[in-house]
């Protein structure tokens, strides 16, 4: 493999380790790394040593530990929003898995509470939340049989507070995610 | 200046962590340089073995902390160097720096120069 390619192959595994940051600066961290091993090369070949592309990259680590120390700092300089501090701790390694089922979760739960707000709307008498079992237990159904032994509480109200609940489900998993995006590899 | 390992290298290492920004502000003071005539001089310095990988992601905090600028600049028909210097932020955090080191300096010598059984400090 040529300088030119290992040199290559180098800052593009750096710049993918750098995704994390924004685009300027992580291009401004390629063209400075970049900059100076040119340097590095060409005092070489004016002492006129044989170019080791391989030690001089040495000295830098490999590019995923170069990226996370630029990462690190970088964003520790941008804190996540007030009432995230706990999630900081548990954003470092963030799977795709523990994402997409935040994800999942969050907007199912968002659309589902949105639906029941719009449900009552259309068909005020087969929606409801329901108190059951002497008050032991609420329920809330879509059907044309009343729940046994119940009383309907809320009523219209279930409208505006369901598509509120579902309005905040939703902008706190959006905040969730985005505070998560940050610890995914 | 070989990077071969000695004896003293872990502490060298511990003391070389504890003191880079402080190194490095020094370095810069009063001048303007380019990252590896930054790194080559340091490396004359048999303490002072750092890293590519240490120093520039150490350059970025500093220039982020505004204790440092950079400046691409180019000489005629070579390569745009990134060039370091000290902003007023970053000369009076040497001058802080450079005071608790001297302080410090002075207080493990004290320490040295009085050995047991007398106390260190009369009562």
């Amino acid at each position: 493999m040529n300088i030119r390619t290992e040199l290559h192959n180098y800052l593009s595994s750096l710049n993918k380790y750098l995704a994390r940051l924004h685009h300027d600066d992580a291009a401004e961290v390629i063209k400075e790394i970049e900059s100076h091993i040119l340097d590095a090369v060409e005092a070489r070949e004016a002492n006129g040593e044989t170019v080791d592309m391989k030690h001089i990259l040495a000295g830098f680590g490999s590019a995923r530990d170069l990226a996370s120390q630029y990462v690190d700092h970088v964003l520790q300089g941008a804190p996540p929003p007030k009432g995230f501090k706990a999630i900081q701790s548990i954003t470092r390694g963030v799977t795709k898995g523990l994402w997409y089922s935040m994800a999942f979760f969050g907007y199912f739960m968002a659309g589902a509470l949105a639906l029941v707000g719009l449900a009552k709307l259309l068909f005020p008498n087969q929606v409801g939340l329901w108190s059951a079992a002497q008050g032991q237990s609420v329920v809330i159904t879509f059907t044309d049989a009343r729940f046994p032994m119940s009383q309907e509480v809320l009523g219209w109200w279930l409208v505006p507070l369901a598509l509120l609940a579902s309005g905040l489900v939703f902008i706190l998993t959006r905040k969730v995610l985005k505070a998560l995006r940050h610890g995914m590899p | 200046m070989s990077k071969t390992s000695n004896p003293h290298e872990k502490w060298d290492s511990q003391l070389r962590k504890g003191t880079l920004e402080l190194v490095v502000l020094a370095s810069l003071n009063e001048r303007q340089v380019y990252g590896l005539e930054l790194l080559k001089s340091l490396q004359q310095l048999p303490t002072m073995q750092i890293t590519e990988g240490t120093l520039y992601p150490l350059l970025d905090r500093l220039k982020r902390e505004g204790l440092i600028a950079a400046e691409w600049f180019q000489e005629g028909d070579s390569r745009p160097r990134k060039y370091f210097q000290l902003t007023s932020a970053g000369t009076d955090k040497l001058a802080l720096l450079a005071d608790r080191w001297r302080q410090s300096v002075a207080d493990l010598a004290y320490i040295l120069d009085h050995p047991g059984p007398e106390p260190m400090f009369e009562e």
